[in-house]
């Protein structure tokens, strides 16, 4: 028993004392257990219990080779929890015949509410489902990217409940699908989802009536009403019907070009108009997928960014399919999708000189998703030590990768999605068409941390409903370790990448100050004063 | 975007405010005083609250008429303002206000952008600059940003949100507190006493920092700046509502009252409870922000009794509760109360009513030129309503916030404040 403790001390020690050259140097080069931690943290939700181990042992290189292009969660117990879900696999009509509520005049109360509760079905599921993935999928990189797609092409649960049937489709035709495509694909996939299309309301957008169109209506109003005010009033409302620039806005702003970048005013109109048309079939019968509907296209050629687009000969979406294909062959594009990846993955200010590498990448492969990633993480400043645990953590990152390394069993989303709407970031709940910013100033606000630390602390004394650390965390403390030393473990499992000075001080008071209070020490009451403090300290909020 | 804090924490270390000796009360009297000055307080009704059944027009003819089901009338308990005029009878407790002088309601106020969707409208009414999309900073924000004082002692209680995300015209470039309000205030103190070690106290322990550790490292993203100032403002914040709050206790032992005030049990009204303790102990708030949401009544909105009633009700006597907390104070103060738009003239076939345009704000106030309602009604008939459905906008809503500005603030509205906008008074307003 002594001899083991002392080797357990002994490591420890050596572990988490400074090296005299690192010191001296400031900046060294990563270790290989720093490096499992970063891409743990970078290209991961932060590690679960022991993977830290895992990675060191089948090495970070072969680790990655595992993470790129892969969708398939590869943890049985998940699909186990997933395939328990109605509505995740639905089709856009079948989600709808799912939650549609016949309309019963005499329905009673409790009709009205299962109805209600009906409805609500795909929402919930669908949140659950990502949070789930977040937590426990194996292939981290596939989560960690989804949600950065989910973020670009931002839809949202906020719009009404006209857009809950339409998301779970959403999640998998346009994101999951092409995680690992290309990003053109995405881009078209997008384009003609009808969550996208209700969300940013181009399936409203429609060429405004004609002279005639308006005189006929007139014609036919004072017809039916014998008033002319009425007439007036129909034609009125009717000519406010025209083209919506909603979309055809974000389309160059948020998901190609940048903002005010090469486009015009005039540009969003032209945009606006190829896409006229592009809406969704809602004929009581209908399909509920998207459709080209000619009557309400603007017809004609239109210039976008000085490039001429043709219309389309048979009367068909060509010329919509025509701008997106110039927008995802734009040097706008390259650059822009470059520069949010290199934001999300390796600084809040993306070094320029890798930008330029990806969009190089983008333009070479068409916007090949692995390749851009593979150029991201082969390159020197994913590595560079000044890059690591750079970033804040949004809330949902936080909070899922508090929920990992604790190694946490989730019963429902029900109060972690409490703890989300707090902290501002609800899954699939962005109202801006931006999406969640990953940036550290759309969350540094003061007064945001207060909530971290409520959370971290509630969650480690199991004041989180449907959610707790299992008794197998603490079993990672070998048993015949002094309480003195309970924290040195703690620690390393929760900082894979390092304490600092302050929080090693910290916490070793708290430490002591227990150990005085208390004559027999309990691992399981420090503990989780120890894990509360480790998840809310300076170094958990940062990746 | 850290000067501020920055100055703050260098100012707050030499001043002794962050010292570990007994924190309660050293960091209350270490605290920038300043003599009572003006403040504004925003209230954002989110959803679009139907302006016409709170400031009815049960004067005009039209009225009654258009909404079958929901609209009221004197013999139901509408309380008149003036000929026009008058107050739902869930707002009746605002009338006092209104007799003092010190409430002015602005009729068919609102954007002159056309747009129905609450979210640009929200947006643009609280960027105030209607159909731009580039603007990103609040308008209460940049007046922070551009009255930001230059010497250090800054008090860090300029502004106030009372809620756990920053209502939009207070986001920006300027810091501002958000207070989050599901915290408990007991069970805060516990969680900032216990986050101090790691983020309150500044160097000295720095010596042994590796290259995985130390000050360098944490302060990448401004971690532990943020955190220590969570912990310094919330805790001031705690201060002020505990001292606050025992004086209040001592002075009903002796059978007084501080003001004489009972708050309704709510959510808004404790936020406002708040907002009147902090700006009674003087310490330098200037601007606080509160959302009330939930005013989307497309069904079942309800006439004398009913959802929007309920809400208007408790609406009013929290704000009543508020001006009377706020004793003389209330005349350095404005209380703006605005939302988005406003909802069909018509009721639709739901007992609710619609997306409409023009809608009303509420202003109070000692500066106020209260007991009048403002504004320029047109009438109900349809040929006088925006396209034939909704009330028109009359008042630009950057009008009204350019007057408060100027009259409650003192602040000299620069030319580009409000983009693409030229001023137009208010007549008669302050």
């Amino acid at each position: 028993m002594e001899p083991r403790h002392l080797l357990v001390s002994a490591c420890l020690t050596l572990l988490a004392a400074p090296t005299l050259v690192a010191q001296e140097e400031g900046l060294a080069p990563l270790t290989e257990q720093q490096r499992a931690a970063h891409v743990l943290s970078r290209l991961a939700y932060g590690p679960r219990p022991g993977e830290i181990d895992r990675v060191l042992e089948m090495g970070v290189d072969n680790w990655l080779k595992n993470q790129f292009g892969f969708q398939e969660s590869k943890d049985p117990r998940l699909e186990d929890r997933l395939s328990e879900f109605q509505t995740l696999s639905m089709g856009i009509a079948e989600c709808v015949a799912f939650t549609a509520t016949p309309r019963q005049e005499k329905s009673t109360i409790v009709e009205q509410r299962l109805a209600r509760r009906k409805n609500r079905i795909p929402m919930e599921e669908l949140m659950e489902s990502v949070a789930f993935r977040a937590v426990f999928s194996e292939r981290q990189t596939t989560e960690v990217m989804t949600e950065f797609w989910r973020n670009h092409f931002n839809v949202s649960f906020t719009k009404g409940q006209s857009i809950y049937a339409q998301m779970p489709d959403y999640e998998r035709v346009v994101v999951q699908q092409h995680v690992w495509g290309n990003f053109p694909d995405m881009l078209t996939a997008s384009a003609t989802h009808p969550a996208m299309l209700n969300y940013l309301d181009n399936r409203l957008s429609r060429k405004p009536p004609s002279k005639q169109q308006l005189a006929e209506l007139e014609r036919r109003t004072k017809r039916n009403t014998g008033s002319e005010e009425r007439a007036e009033e129909a034609v009125q409302i009717a000519s406010q019907r025209g083209l919506n620039e909603n979309y055809g806005r974000e389309l160059l702003e948020l998901h190609t070009l940048g903002v005010d970048n090469f486009y015009k005013q005039k540009d969003v109109i032209a945009v606006a108009e190829c896409l006229t048309g592009w809406t969704i079939d809602a004929k009581r019968e209908g399909t509920r997928q998207y459709l080209f509907n000619p009557d309400m296209h603007v017809d004609g050629n239109k210039r976008v960014l000085g490039k001429l687009i043709r219309e389309d000969r048979d009367g068909g979406p060509g010329q919509g399919m025509a701008l997106l294909k110039m927008l995802g062959k734009h040097k706008g594009t390259a650059d822009f999708i470059a520069m949010k990846l290199v934001r999300f993955l390796v600084a809040d200010n993306p070094p320029e000189r890798l930008v330029a590498k990806v969009a190089k990448t983008y333009r070479k492969t068409d916007g090949d998703m692995v390749s851009m990633l593979e150029t991201i993480i082969e390159s020197e400043e994913f590595w560079n030590p000044a890059n690591v645990r750079s970033k804040f953590k949004t809330p949902y990152e936080f909070i899922i990768s508090a929920l990992r390394i604790t190694g946490c069993e989730i019963g429902s989303l029900g109060e972690l999605e409490r703890y989300l709407v707090a902290m501002g970031q609800p899954i699939y709940n962005c109202d801006d068409p931006t999406g969640y910013y990953d940036t550290s100033d759309a969350w540094l606000d003061p007064g945001v941390m207060a909530l971290r630390w409520e959370f971290a602390v509630d969650l480690a004394n199991g004041k989180v409903d449907a959610v707790a650390i299992p008794d197998s965390f603490y079993d990672q403390i070998p048993i015949d370790l002094p309480p003195r030393l309970w924290q040195h473990h703690l620690t390393q499992l929760i900082l894979p990448g390092g304490a600092g000075a302050r929080t090693r001080a910290a916490l070793a008071t708290v430490t002591s100050e227990y150990l005085e209070k208390k004559k027999v020490p309990d691992l399981y009451e420090l503990g989780p004063e120890l894990v509360g403090l480790l998840l809310g300290s300076p170094e958990f909020q940062q990746q | 975007m850290n000067t501020t804090r920055r100055d703050f924490l260098r100012l707050a270390a030499t001043a002794g405010i962050l010292s570990q000796v007994d924190p309660f009360t050293s960091r209350l009297f270490a605290a920038p005083q300043s003599p009572t000055s003006s403040a504004l307080v925003v209230i954002f009704l989110r959803g679009a609250a139907d302006g016409m059944n709170m400031i009815v027009p049960m004067g005009d003819p039209g009225y009654e008429a258009l909404r079958p089901t929901i609209a009221t009338t004197i013999a139901e308990g509408v309380v008149p303002l003036d000929k026009t005029f008058g107050l739902h009878p869930a707002m009746k407790s605002l009338k006092p206000i209104f007799d003092a002088g010190k409430f002015a309601p602005i009729v068919c106020a609102g954007s002159p952008h056309r747009t129905r969707s609450h979210f640009d409208a929200q947006d643009w009414m609280e960027f105030a600059a209607p159909g731009d999309r580039t603007m990103r900073n609040g308008w209460v924000n940049r007046y922070l940003e551009m009255t930001r004082p230059k010497k250090d002692n800054v008090s860090e209680f300029r502004a106030l949100g009372m809620q756990e995300l920053l209502p939009r015209s207070l986001r920006g470039s300027y810091p501002v507190l958000a207070v989050p309000t599901s915290l408990g205030r007991r069970k805060t103190g516990k969680t900032l006493d216990r986050f101090e070690r790691f983020y309150g106290d500044s160097g000295g322990m720095m010596e042994g920092g590796d290259s995985m550790s130390g000050q360098r490292e944490e302060d990448r993203a401004g971690v532990v700046q943020s955190g220590r100032i969570t912990i310094e403002t919330l805790r001031r914040f705690g201060e002020i509502i505990a001292v606050a709050e025992k004086k209040k206790k001592k002075a009903m032992r002796n059978n007084q009252t501080v003001s004489g005030t009972s708050y309704p049990k709510s959510r808004f009204a404790n936020r406002l409870k708040q907002i009147a303790l902090v700006l009674r102990a003087n310490e330098g708030l200037e601007v606080a922000g509160i959302d009330y949401g939930g005013w989307d009544d497309h069904t079942q909105e309800g006439g004398v009794e009913g959802r929007m009633a309920t809400r208007m009700t408790d609406f009013s006597q929290s704000l009543a509760a508020f001006c009377q907390d706020l004793g003389p104070q209330l005349d350095t103060t404005s209380i703006l109360v605005m939302s988005e738009f406003g909802r069909t003239c018509r009721e639709n076939g739901n007992s609710g009513t619609d997306h409409g345009h023009g809608s009303n704000m509420l202003l109070f106030g000692g500066g106020v030129k209260g007991g009048k309602v403002h504004g320029d009604w047109r009438g109900l008939k349809e040929t006088d309503l925006y396209q034939g459905r909704d009330l028109a906008v009359t008042t630009d809503f950057r009008d009204v916030m350019n007057e408060v500005l100027e009259n409650t603030l003192g602040f000299d509205v620069p030319k580009e404040f409000f983009p693409q906008y030229s001023p137009s008074k208010v007549r008669g307003l302050f």
